[in-house]
This record gives C-alpha cells, sequence and structure tokens, in this order.
C-alpha cells in the first residue's frame, strides 16, 4: 500500500529544505531506518531516513529543487514490508487507509547524529550530545576503537567545528546587472583566516625547476597495474611524498616551524605530510603521519582514504593536525607551476602541476619525456635561497632516478 | 488551567515524565484515569511479582526438608496473601503520589480528550469538567488486553492478566492462551499454589523472540513441573459444560480439547492511542492505536510527545520510563534523544529469565560472525548451595573484535545479573572487559564472567571450548550426536 512520506521538521523555525541528493532510486528496495535522501538548509545538511521498509514508488522531487516541510517527499510502497524487531527504536508501520498519513521524522534534529555504530560510553554520548559533537568525527583512543570522554574534552577545536560540511549560505541578489553578496562563513571564512595568516608571517619566496618524470611515470605504470586489481591506486603522490621525507631527512631545518612567541626554530624529527585536497567546500589539508616510515602501497592507501573522507566531508579534526611539510598538486588540468602558500606554521610547501609529453634536449637531440615542474615555496625567515635550491636539486634527482629512493629502505 | 506541560497517564512512562519535568523547572498536570502508577505498580508489574514471592516462598517451606528444616502443615490463604500484595501497592501508589506532589505536579483525576494541539479537555470521575492549556504534551497511555474471537474477557470463564492478580482462590485448572511473558509468569506462579497448568501458544515456541535455547529450557521445566504446554497450536474457542470449560484447539497433529476451571487471556496488549482525540487534531494514530514518534519522542505534532507502551515495543515499564526521561528533556529544551543500545528484559518465571542485546541468531541475521560461550549454573557453587541449579547464562560476541552483542540468561536472580551485561554492552564492552573483571566468589554473578571466558576458550569451571560454529551447524551437530 502506498505510503506517502512526509518531509518531516528538519530544524526550528525552518519551513523547507533543498534536495542534494537522492540516496535511492524508484523501485529501489528500502529499509526501515535506511537514509534516502540529503537535505540542505541554512542550518545545515541532514540525511533523512525512511520510517518503513518497502519500495521507493516515486520521488516528488528533483536534486536541486525545494520542498516544503509536511509536502510528500516520496512515495513508498509497503506491501510485503516486514514487522520491526522488538529492540528497535519506536515502529513506524501505517496500516490505515484514512486521510493522508503523514509519517513522523525518524532522525535526530540537525546536530548530534544518533550513532548507533560508535562506540562509546552512556555518558560519552551525552557529553557528545551537549557539545554539539557528532560522534562519527571523533576519533576513538579507547580499545576497539571506543570513543573515551577525553577524545572529546581534549581534541582542540572539536565543540566549534561545523557538524556536517555546510557551505550553503543565504543570498540577496539585487536587480540583474547588480552586485550579490555572499556572508564569508564556514569553511571559507577559515580559509581565508589561515590564507592570510600565513602571507603575513612567513616571508615567501618561490623556486621552481622542471623534472623529467619518464622513469618515475614507467615506475608507478607498472606499480598500478600489479596493485590496482587489489583495489589501491597509485599515482606520482606516494613516490613524491617519499622523495619528500627522504629529502627533508638531508635538509632538517626544512621539517619543522618557527615558534614566532618563543622566537624558536623547531626542528621535527617527525615527518608528517599533507596531501591537499580540493573539496566542494573548499581546501583543506589532511595529514600522513609519519609519512617516512610507510611503503608506497601504504602511502598510496593512506592518501585515497584521506581523500575520500575529505570529499565526503568526514574528516576528524585529529586528520589534519601535526603537519610538518605540505605537498598541493592541481592534478593534470593545473597549470604550469605555482606560487604555493606556506601551509601556517610550517616552513615550506611543494607543489606539483601538470605532467605532460614535452620535446627536450638529451645528448644533442631532441627527445619526448614527460615533463614537470616542481615548485617549492619557503620561508625566507628561516630558510635562504640556496637551501631551497639545493633542496630542489635533491628532490628533482630523487624523483627522475626512483630508484635511488629504495635503496637503503 | 494553564501549565507548561500535561502528561496523559500516570504509569511508570508519565509519572517519571512528570517529576522530571517538575525538576527542570516546568509547571506540569498530569491526568490519570485510575489509579497512579498504572498498570504496572498497580495490575501488573508489581502485583504478579508480590504473588510470585509468595508462589515461592510457598514452594521452599513445602521443600525445606532436605536442609534439615521440618515444617508441618503449610497452607496458603490467597485472601491473605492478596491483602499483602495490595498493601505493598499501596505503599508505591502512595509514594509516587507524594513524589509528585513534592515536585510540583498538578494530579488531575479524570480522562483526558484534546480539543486542539494545545488544549485538553478533562472528564471528571464526578463528572465535572476542566479544560487544561498547554505548551507541550505527554501521551503516556498505555495498553490494553487484546482479546480474540471466542475468548470475549467476561471476568468469569475468561480472565485478563489484571483479574488473574486478584483471584482470591487458585483454580484448580487453569489454561493460559498465550504462552508469552505475561502468561507464563502467570501460569507458573499459580502451578505453586497447586493449579492444574496447560499454556497454549500459537508460535513454535514459549516466549517468542526470546533466545531458542532459553525458551526450550523453559519449557522442559514446565514438563518437569507438570505444565502442559501446546507450542505451534491456535485457540479455536470454548464452550461451558458440566464439568468445566472445554476449550478446543488446533495442534499441529489435530484438534483437541482441553478441559479447565478458567481461562486465562493473555495473547498480548494492544496500544492505546486512540480515543482521546489525537487523531482528530492530526496527530499520526494507526488504526492498531499506536504512535509514531521520532528519537526525540515526538509525534509528527513537535509539541505532542509519546512514551511507552502507546508508541510500541518492547512494552516494558523501564522502557517506558526512559522514554519519559528524554521526553521529559526535550521539553526542557536539552539536546536529548533516546538512544538505549541495551535495553534489558526480565521474566520472572521459574527459573527466571534475563536477556539484554541481540540473540545468537539476530546477530548471525544481521551478518555477524559469532563467539558464544555458556556457562551452567549447575557448575556455580553459590546455585548448588541455593538449590537453584537451572539455567545457564549465554554470551554473544562479535568473533572479529569480541564485541559483546548480547546476554542471554535461564536462571537464579538473573533480573538482577542482567544489569552488568546491559552496562557491557552500552559501554561498548569487549569479552575481556567481562572476563578480565574480578567477580566475587562464591556468587550467581560469577557464571557471567565464566560465560565471557567460555567465549574466548578459557573458562575455568567449565570443560566448554568457544563455539564458532553457526546456531544452524551446531544444530545439525547436536542432531548427529
Amino acid at each position: 500500500m502506498a505510503f506517502e512520506f512526509k518531509l518531516p521538521e528538519i530544524g526550528e523555525g525552518v519551513s523547507e529544505g533543498e534536495i542534494v541528493k537522492w540516496l535511492v532510486n524508484e523501485g529501489d528496495t528500502i529499509r526501515e531506518d535506511q537514509p534516502i535522501v540529503e537535505i540542505m538548509t541554512d542550518k545545515a545538511t541532514m540525511e533523512i531516513a525512511s520510517p518503513t521498509s518497502g519500495k521507493v514508488q516515486k520521488r516528488m522531487a528533483g536534486e536541486g529543487q525545494m520542498i516544503q516541510v509536511g509536502k510528500t517527499l516520496a512515495v513508498i510502497d509497503e506491501t510485503g514490508a516486514k514487522a520491526s524487531k522488538p529492540t528497535s527504536t519506536p515502529e513506524a508501520k501505517p496500516t490505515q487507509t484514512a486521510a493522508a498519513v503523514q509519517a513522523a521524522p525518524v532522525m535526530a534534529a540537525p546536530t548530534p547524529a544518533n550513532n548507533t555504530k560508535v562506540l562509546a560510553s552512556p555518558a560519552t554520548r551525552k557529553m557528545a550530545r551537549e557539545m554539539g559533537v557528532d560522534l562519527t568525527r571523533v576519533a576513538g583512543s579507547g580499545p576497539v576503537g571506543r570513543v573515551l570522554m577525553d577524545d572529546l574534552t581534549k581534541t582542540p577545536g572539536l565543540a566549534s567545528r561545523p557538524t556536517t560540511s555546510s557551505n550553503y549560505q543565504p543570498r540577496t541578489t539585487t536587480a540583474s546587472g547588480g552586485e550579490e553578496r555572499i556572508p564569508l562563513r564556514g569553511i571559507r571564512k577559515k580559509i581565508a583566516e589561515h590564507m592570510t595568516k600565513s602571507r603575513h608571517t612567513a616571508m615567501h619566496f618561490t623556486q621552481v625547476d622542471e623534472v623529467d618524470f619518464t622513469a618515475l611515470t614507467d615506475l608507478k605504470d607498472a606499480a598500478r597495474e600489479k596493485y590496482e586489481p587489489r583495489g589501491v591506486k597509485i599515482t606520482y603522490l606516494p613516490f613524491i611524498t617519499r622523495a619528500l621525507c627522504q629529502t627533508l631527512k638531508e635538509f632538517p631545518n626544512m621539517n619543522g616551524s618557527l615558534d614566532d612567541e618563543k622566537q624558536e626554530i623547531i626542528i621535527k624529527h617527525y615527518y608528517n605530510i599533507g596531501i591537499a585536497a580540493q573539496t566542494d567546500t573548499g581546501l583543506v589539508v589532511p595529514v600522513v603521519k609519519n609519512a617516512d616510515q610507510k611503503t608506497i602501497v601504504e602511502l598510496a592507501q593512506e592518501i585515497a582514504s584521506l581523500a575520500d573522507k575529505a570529499k565526503t566531508g568526514k574528516l576528524a579534526a585529529t586528520d589534519m593536525q601535526g603537519g610538518t611539510f605540505t605537498i598541493t598538486s592541481t592534478g593534470n588540468s593545473g597549470g604550469l607551476f605555482a606560487t604555493p602558500i606556506i601551509n601556517h606554521p610550517e616552513l615550506g610547501i611543494i607543489a606539483i602541476n601538470r605532467i605532460q609529453d614535452s620535446a627536450v634536449v638529451r645528448d644533442g637531440q631532441i627527445v619526448i619525456r614527460k615533463m614537470g615542474h616542481l615548485s617549492l615555496s619557503l620561508d625566507h625567515r628561516i630558510i635562504d635561497g640556496a637551501v631551497g635550491a639545493s633542496f630542489l636539486k635533491s628532490m628533482k634527482n630523487k624523483l627522475e632516478n626512483p630508484g635511488l629512493m629504495f635503496l637503503e629502505e | 488551567m494553564k501549565v507548561d506541560v500535561v502528561v496523559i497517564g500516570a504509569g511508570p512512562g508519565g509519572y517519571v515524565a512528570a517529576i522530571r519535568l517538575g525538576q527542570l523547572g516546568k509547571k506540569v498536570a498530569i491526568v490519570n484515569k485510575s489509579e497512579l502508577g498504572g498498570v504496572c505498580l498497580n495490575w501488573g508489574c508489581i502485583p504478579s511479582k508480590a504473588l510470585i514471592h509468595a508462589a515461592k516462598v510457598y514452594e521452599e517451606f513445602q521443600h525445606a526438608e532436605e536442609l534439615g528444616i521440618s515444617v508441618k502443615g503449610v497452607s496458603i490463604d490467597l485472601k491473605k496473601t492478596q491483602e499483602w500484595k495490595s498493601s505493598v501497592v499501596k505503599k508505591l501508589t502512595g509514594g509516587v503520589g507524594q513524589l509528585l506532589q513534592a515536585n510540583g505536579i498538578q494530579i488531575v483525576k479524570g480522562e483526558a480528550v484534546f480539543e486542539t494541539a494545545n488544549r485538553i479537555r478533562v472528564k471528571g470521575v464526578n463528572s465535572g469538567q476542566e479544560t487544561i492549556e498547554f505548551s507541550h504534551a505527554i501521551v503516556a497511555t498505555g495498553s490494553r488486553t487484546i482479546e480474540i474471537p471466542g475468548f470475549a474477557i467476561d471476568d468469569k470463564n475468561v480472565i485478563d492478566s489484571k483479574a488473574a492478580l486478584e483471584l482470591t482462590q487458585a483454580p484448580k485448572r487453569m489454561t493460559v492462551i498465550g504462552g508469552g511473558v505475561i502468561g507464563m509468569e502467570i501460569g507458573m506462579l499459580y502451578q505453586k499454589f497447586g493449579t492444574e497448568v496447560t499454556v497454549v501458544e500459537f508460535m513454535p515456541q514459549l516466549i517468542p523472540g526470546v533466545d531458542v535455547e532459553i525458551s526450550q529450557a523453559l519449557q522442559r521445566t514446565c514438563k518437569k513441573r507438570g505444565i502442559n504446554v501446546f507450542t505451534s497450536t491456535k485457540a479455536l474457542g470454548y464452550e461451558k459444560k458440566k464439568d468445566g470449560l472445554a476449550i478446543s484447539v488446533e495442534t499441529p497433529k489435530g484438534n483437541e480439547t482441553i478441559m479447565s476451571d478458567v481461562i486465562l487471556l493473555s495473547v498480548g496488549r494492544t496500544p492505546n492511542g486512540l480515543g482521546f482525540g489525537l487523531e482528530k487534531i492530526g496527530v499520526n494514530v494507526h488504526a492498531k492505536g499506536s504512535i509514531t514518534v521520532n528519537n526525540k519522542l515526538q509525534t509528527n505534532i513537535p509539541n505532542i510527545y509519546a512514551i511507552g507502551d502507546v508508541v510500541g515495543p518492547p512494552q516494558l515499564a523501564h522502557k517506558a520510563s526512559k522514554e519519559g526521561l528524554v521526553a521529559a528533556e526535550c521539553i526542557a529544551g536539552h539536546n536529548e534523544i533516546y538512544d538505549v543500545r541495551a535495553m534489558p528484559g526480565a521474566i520472572f518465571t521459574d527459573p527466571e529469565i534475563a536477556t539484554v542485546g541481540l540473540s545468537e541468531e539476530e546477530a548471525q541475521k544481521q551478518g555477524y560472525e559469532t563467539l558464544v560461550g555458556k556457562f551452567p549454573f549447575a557448575a556455580s557453587g553459590r546455585a548448588l548451595s541455593t538449590r537453584q541449579t537451572d539455567g545457564f547464562v549465554k554470551v554473544v560476541a562479535d568473533k572479529k573484535n569480541k564485541l559483546i552483542l548480547g546476554v542471554h540468561m535461564m536462571g537464579p536472580e538473573v533480573s538482577n545479573l542482567i544489569s552488568e551485561a546491559t552496562l557491557a554492552i552500552e559501554m561498548g564492552a569487549t569479552l575481556e572487559d567481562l572476563a578480565l573483571t574480578v567477580h566475587p566468589h562464591p556468587t550467581l554473578s560469577e557464571c557471567l564472567m565464566e560465560a565471557a571466558e567460555g567465549a574466548l576458550g578459557k573458562a575455568i569451571h567449565a570443560v566448554n571450548r568457544a563455539d564458532t560454529r553457526s546456531l544452524l551447524e551446531r544444530k545439525r551437530d547436536q542432531k548427529h550426536a
């Protein structure tokens, strides 16, 4: 029998939302409590779950369309739906055909999701709710990944982080041809503040050199062929990360930060490499911890997993802390070279741009090689040009002769 | 009257919600049809446990010889038992009244009908009427006995649990239709008073939904006690004959007739959502009477909440109380949700049954590879020295990370022992957490520790190995053994 699922309350004072993404198609069989659509309001983006099992008969609005609270969101065919378990949360099984049946919302208000998978004691869960923290975003340091009270209270910036990454800002437009004003909020604002701070403290200068990536490309392709069937995608990044770590060990003064307050240079003997990732809501830099101790395959897996988390807005605060140097890569879409901005408070950042077939001269002959540019921005308060140049030369040497990276480990 | 919150129903859901709201500074009125404490205090949980205790003591006296105690002429006068039971109930309902008053809750006796989403009309006992205006409402109207065709309740031949707990004389023969929690508790207690008890259950197992090994153990216990059990049997109807009531039932082997003096109808309870005007003001009430709520206990009308039996299963007093607390906190503006991960259940049969979390079957259906540890009370020194050796503790865990998924117990005092298991599951404990915690000796609680150790393959007081086979495999192996 057809059940009209009406859009439930999605926030105080909120009368409508935008359908961001349908998670099910017409004709799909769904379970009770299964999330079926993502709705965005000017407060947050959330998943709406179906209050009943059955088959999705019709989706009443399309992605990008607005829908009002109380209007039908989807029609679900319930014939053959199973009874809910005795220990599940309150049942929602309309059985009458009388007047429009409106199911009650089966999900929580915009703040803390009702996590059934995250292990945490009742007191910790309550604290999370009070802090407005989504438990799926907290790295649990207890056994079996349990989130402890300390994880909540001692992770900096947890409470003030937005629980869902929404960049939806209300716009006010004037008559055509006029201006648009978008309030600076959320992640965009954070990026603006961070970049400003970086440029206002570090004395940026950038050095660029071109690198012959031919040998590395062969190695990468061979590795990719071998590991792709195992679900690991090998790109240039793991190799660049390894080259970077090894070069940083040769130039320890470049792996660290400047403590402005104490006027001390902190040289770090661990190597946490940030890999900049572009998401829909802005730039984020997840960090691969102890990258020097990981194999190429491990690096590839971790980089992919972090990128995935970044794209789906699931990066935890700890994922983005503790970096000592950063790599930024725009891939093949991103121009010749760059003047990257250092990820404060680190001392340098390296960018890799487009790698493409180019005509170059070798032994008096014009040959075709895979060429790319490395752009290295450094903090001139601590690192001089000559040092930077040597660093770049050493990086280049490793990347052009990749075998060198595997001789000692 | 104008209040912040009106609570309809003063059972374990309603009165708890009201008290919490009072503590949070809200002006509250609680509207109740009959007695404070609802079914639980007056005609359910409390009276049944009181009678069950009396029955237990009666039985203990009859078997005291073994302990060297000579007891002659033990008899029971159910009229006096009922008086004692009533005194217990009265103390508790009086206590609820005092708590409500102490928290400034207005108690209104009568039947409530919703006129709008902010006003109810109360039909008082003395046909006076009163309107109460409110900002929020909590519907805690509970449930009532389900009647089935052929067995209309007439309080004489066919009685429900309420009447069954008020008998002043033990029936000679009682047939219990519905071998669920209520039917089994009442049936087993009357067996101790000398009644010849027969149980007719529609499903293939007694107490459907509980772990199948426990259900089977219960059936064996019934057999030992002389309680006749019919499973997979449908009760068709009855006829009054000269020598009693002739009940016709349809068993898997064919139709049969059971002779009885009284029939206890206990096939379930249905939610009381209809008849309060809720549907008229737009609240989503289903044809069967249950009210849908979200995890803040709100109905589709955001200022009207519903809790307890009227919302749906499990129909447990402590679930109602918990929902009452959450609803109260939500109304007071706290960022709360119903976030219970482990809802325990206690059944006061003999031996007792208590469960929390997933059964072995449920866990496997959900795709878990399970580790199971089982420890019999017969191996417990404490159980032996109190002559209560029937039963076992069973721990079900996730093989991958040893997380405890469920604990199912049958045996002495398990209604108390289950709370440790409930805490374990709420905290995300593993088998090692339970196994490594020291439990005092000699106690029954040690059996939980040993069952957890058993799941890890290292119980000291039982020669069992961690059983990682699926339930199906074990059943198959048992068959071939």
